[in-house]
């Protein structure tokens, strides 16, 4: 093995350790790439390389639309938009065994087309949710459990800020990949309708039925609907049929929220202050991720790893499938320890190398490939499948971020409980991952469709 | 290898201009040093960074070696860019590489910090539409169309329509939209983007005349050049002289021949512009060359004499 | 993706030098958050524009230039919150003290690379403006994105050092009372 080589392995195996002993994971990446660049090429290199990284990074076009995203997100759940959303939905749903956890979920659904981001839905929709929950007497592990797997659709449904970074990453169209999450995550909402039914099919007394509507309130409360009709219509509709790009795409959805939330005299100064500065808090931490995944890339491409690993997966001669639940077990455990984008950042530089070498090259067509799909179909669907195991990571122990996020609305239920009540829906996400993987059409049929 | 060097550029492994021109090219100046340079070639910048810091990179000796468009550095090459002037490029890619070597003395000091390998161009922007043929300037009136550099701006607004600047992946859905109706681009980016399904029409003057072109360069860091010994030094010149200029110019000819082909087999509309036609475009363009003398005189840069340069030299060279 | 709200830590909104700071940069994002408005509205007009067939000349390279600033500005608020990523697995069992300790070595880093960026990134300016590297389109030059970007840096390492102020104060024996 190189010197090259040995270092680069050196410098992941540092990288775990930092990030183990809590060292932020911007500035773990930033330290581990900076240093290792410096040992491998000096550090003349590496001061130079500075002058205009940082700057170039951060004026990427296509990264413009993910503060926007999130602003629009963070908007959004100050505006009255999660309770229409709820209201219309549990008129829809609530009347059912276990229907004010599917109005949950349907209503997680419908706040995620507008919001970027896991957490912002996850504990938006908690706030609206649980009350309405505990008044129907559910169980805490359904309670809790629906909502910390229901933000998960924030994600899973466009817009979606970690699917806009792994097309960055992989150079993939971002619009194909909007058009490739919208079925699997229909089928998401699904599959959860389905566990809670399940659920209280085994156990009816964790979530009983709410009220019937009278016809007033029906009509009323699905009036509600309209608004985020509207603006996923316009912005997530206006992506798909081209009529413009998304960051302009964006910038519509920031503004008809704005609107939205000024016309419902809910959105004053305060308000707008607390969402600018939560956008702050979010974006930062994302592009200062992205300046360290960029480092670690230097000092990655310099050590050779990258490139060695993806010959020696080849050379090992393992069957692609086989390769490819290898990778998504991976990503599955790593959840367990690290954030989506962090792990999309640091992994997908890795794997999708190795992917690609296995299904036979970057222009790879259908015909001989090792997955019987071209590369740039792979591309796709292996986006949305690293897209949904990432996810899982938010709803997994130790860390899950989602139910940290539900357990702070909720302070009486344990968390074990939460993370019990969230065991079905995990189970429901991996039959979903394996029906993905098994008929790719329902993520590549779409995109074909449209285009 | 005693002598080794990291080429960075952006485009990836399996692009043309890296199989066809810089693995080749790497490969003479390996050759000309009897085996002691080594060329390492890192596409889609690997080495980190985006395609505008490629020309600091090689400044700052961050990489040895680059290839990179003059046009994503706009501001830093005025001289070169007389070049991509239409009118002043016609059609003869070969001929306008080997009239950059020519001149290179009188550009070689917006090089700061870099050794000029050699300098080339594609084989011309044409005019590519989704659903209107264009035959005079007049057809252009009101289009929205993707312009690739600040001079193909001017070009388009001189013909009457409105420039939109657009990354090169954005364009295939773009035009299939009608976000654009149609692109300033050349022909050789029809197959890897698959244009001819998004446009009906691909036009270009007679004699393939285009209108105008983009400068790319290959450059070394000037510190690393310097400290070469002359024979290392004459390996690299050996490589890059007149014969390897004029296939460039047959390289991206080829490549620009195999997508208009590939735009007519599949059933679209080859339009080339009559004589009068295309006298037509060229005077609708003439502004553009006058906007262009104006706007580096800033710089104080006697953009007229330049222009009559390159001409001349431009001709000096032509096989057409 | 790190807590959704970032609630300010202990002792951030009292006097002193953590809070003049923490109200520093709150105010600094705040202008940032206006600019990625700014930008949107421009981005608004562009669509307005395009519909009547006369796109607004260098939106992207506009909004490129925007959101860049606008992100630096976003970096110190990070900072002074608490709100980059950490991974929480193998320390969530640890004592307060270590935990300090290692959030010093986290302010630590913060405050390095700071000072190492201001001082790279003013040598990037001075670059940009001697080689006159502007935009494609509207020929802005790029150093002026960089004179706010370094004020945003400044901030961030005046954050960092705060929050090293801050972990050393709860490391010390007499604990945690703030200023
Ligand atoms: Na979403
Ligand atoms: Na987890």
């Amino acid at each position: 093995m190189s010197d090259a080589l040995s270092l680069g392995l050196g410098g992941l195996v540092a990288l775990i350790l930092l990030i183990g002993l809590r060292l932020p994971i911007a500035y773990a990446m930033i330290l581990v790439g900076g240093i290792g660049t410096v040992l491998i090429s000096g550090p003349a290199l590496v001061l130079s390389q500075l002058k205009t990284l940082a700057y170039g990074q951060f004026s990427i076009y296509d990264l413009s639309v993910v503060p926007m995203f999130v602003l629009m997100g963070a908007i959004a759940s100050k505006t009255g938009l999660s309770q229409a959303l709820f209201r219309a939905a549990n008129a829809w749903l609530g009347w059912l065994p276990g229907g004010t956890a599917m109005a949950a979920i349907a209503g997680c659904a419908g706040f995620g087309a507008v919001c970027g981001s896991s957490l912002a839905t996850a504990s938006t929709m908690g706030k609206v949710a649980l009350p309405e929950l505990r008044r129907y007497n559910y169980s805490g592990a359904l309670a809790t459990g629906t909502l910390a797997a229901g933000g998960v659709l924030g994600i899973l449904i466009p817009p979606s800020v970690v699917l806009i970074i792994y097309a960055i990453i992989v150079e993939a169209n971002i619009v194909t990949m909007f058009m490739a999450a919208f079925l699997p995550g229909a089928l998401a909402v699904i599959l959860f309708l389905l566990t809670i039914a399940a659920y209280v099919a085994i156990r009816p007394e964790a979530g009983p039925k709410g009220g019937t509507p009278d016809r007033a309130e029906f009509t009323a409360a699905t009036l509600g609907m309209i608004p985020v009709l509207i603006i996923f219509g316009l912005v997530i509709g206006g992506i798909y049929l081209g009529f413009f790009n998304p960051t302009p795409a964006a910038a519509v959805g920031v503004f008809l929220v704005l609107a939205f939330g000024i016309v419902q005299r809910r959105l004053g100064l305060p308000a707008l202050r607390e969402a600018l500065l939560e956008t702050a808090a979010t974006s930062g931490m994302i592009y200062l991720i992205l300046l360290g995944a960029e480092m670690l890339k230097i000092f990655m491409s310099r050590s050779g790893l990258p490139q060695e690993t993806a010959a020696w997966v080849v050379q090992s001669g393992l069957a692609p499938m086989l390769v490819l639940i290898l990778l998504l077990v991976a990503l599955i455990l790593l959840g367990c320890l690290m954030d989506s984008l962090s792990m999309i950042l640091l992994v997908v530089p890795f794997f999708w190398p190795v992917l690609v070498e296995v299904n036979g090259g970057l222009y790879q067509g259908a015909e001989g490939a090792g997955f019987g799909m071209s590369t740039e179909d792979l591309k796709i669907w292996f986006g949305i499948l690293a897209l949904i195991v990432v996810e899982l990571g938010l709803i997994t122990p130790p860390v899950g971020m989602n139910v940290f996020v539900i357990s702070s609305l909720a302070k009486d239920v344990p968390m074990a409980q939460t993370f019990r009540g969230v065991a079905p829906f995990f189970a429901a996400e991996i039959l979903r991952v394996v029906l993905l993987v098994a008929f790719p059409i329902l993520i590549l049929g779409l995109p074909r469709l449209l285009s | 290898a005693e002598y080794e060097f990291k080429l960075h550029h952006f485009l990836s492994a399996n692009s043309p201009a890296q199989t066809k021109m810089l693995e080749p090219w790497a490969k003479a100046v390996e050759e000309a040093s009897g085996g002691k340079v080594h060329i390492e070639i890192y596409p889609s910048m690997t080495l980190g960074g985006r395609p505008p810091e490629l020309v600091s990179q090689a400044r700052d000796g961050v990489v040895d070696l680059i290839w990179t468009v003059n046009g994503y550095t706009p501001g830093l090459f005025p001289r070169t860019e007389v070049f991509e002037l239409p009118t002043v490029y016609r059609n003869d890619p070969a001929a306008t590489n080997l009239a950059m070597a020519d001149l290179l003395p009188d550009l070689a000091g917006e090089y700061k910090g870099l050794e000029v390998m050699f300098l080339h161009v594609h084989a011309g922007q044409g005019i590519q539409m989704r659903d209107s043929a264009v035959h005079m300037p007049a057809d252009l009136m009101g289009k929205k169309i993707r312009v690739p550099t600040r001079t193909g701006a001017w070009v388009i607004e001189a013909l009457g329509a409105a420039p939109v600047a657009m990354p090169v992946p954005e364009l295939p859905p773009a035009l299939q939209k009608g976000v654009v109706d149609g692109a300033f681009i050349p022909w050789e980016i029809i197959p890897p983007l698959k244009i001819q399904d998004q446009t009906e029409y691909q036009i270009e003057g007679k004699d393939e005349t285009r209108f105008g072109t983009t400068t790319f360069q290959v450059s070394m860091n000037k510190g690393r050049w310097d400290g070469l010994p002359p024979e290392i030094q004459d390996a690299f010149r050996a490589a890059s002289g007149p014969d390897w200029l004029a296939e460039v110019g047959a390289i991206w000819r080829a490549s620009d021949d195999f997508g208009i082909k590939l735009a007519v087999e599949s059933g679209n509309t080859h339009i080339v512009l009559t004589e009068e036609e295309t006298a037509a475009f060229e005077e609708a363009m003439q502004p553009v060359v006058d906007r262009w003398v104006d706007e580096v005189k800033g710089k104080g840069i006697d953009g007229a004499g330049l222009v009559e340069k390159a001409r001349a030299a431009t001709k000096a060279h032509a096989t057409r | 993706m790190g807590s959704p709200v970032a609630a300010p830590r202990e002792g951030q909104d009292g006097t002193g030098f953590t809070g003049a700071v923490t109200r520093i940069v709150t105010f600094w994002a705040l202008l940032g958050g206006a600019l990625l408005l700014i930008v949107v509205a421009l981005n608004m007009a562009s669509v307005i524009a395009g519909i009547f067939g006369a796109p607004l000349p260098g939106d992207f390279e506009l909004t490129e230039m925007g959101v860049a600033v606008a992100a630096f500005a976003f970096l110190p608020y990070c900072q002074i919150t608490g709100a980059n990523v950490t991974a929480d697995i193998f320390t969530s069992g640890a004592s307060p003290r270590v935990i300090a300790f290692l959030s010093l070595i986290g302010a630590l880093v913060a405050l390095a690379f700071s000072a190492l960026l201001i001082w790279r990134m003013y040598a990037g300016l001075l670059d940009q403006k001697a080689y006159d590297y502007t935009t494609a389109i509207l020929q802005v030059p790029h150093w002026w994105a960089f004179v706010p970007i370094l004020a945003s840096l400044g901030l961030l390492a005046l954050s960092a050092l705060a929050s090293l102020m801050q972990e050393a104060r709860r490391l010390s024996p007499e604990g945690k009372t703030d200023e």
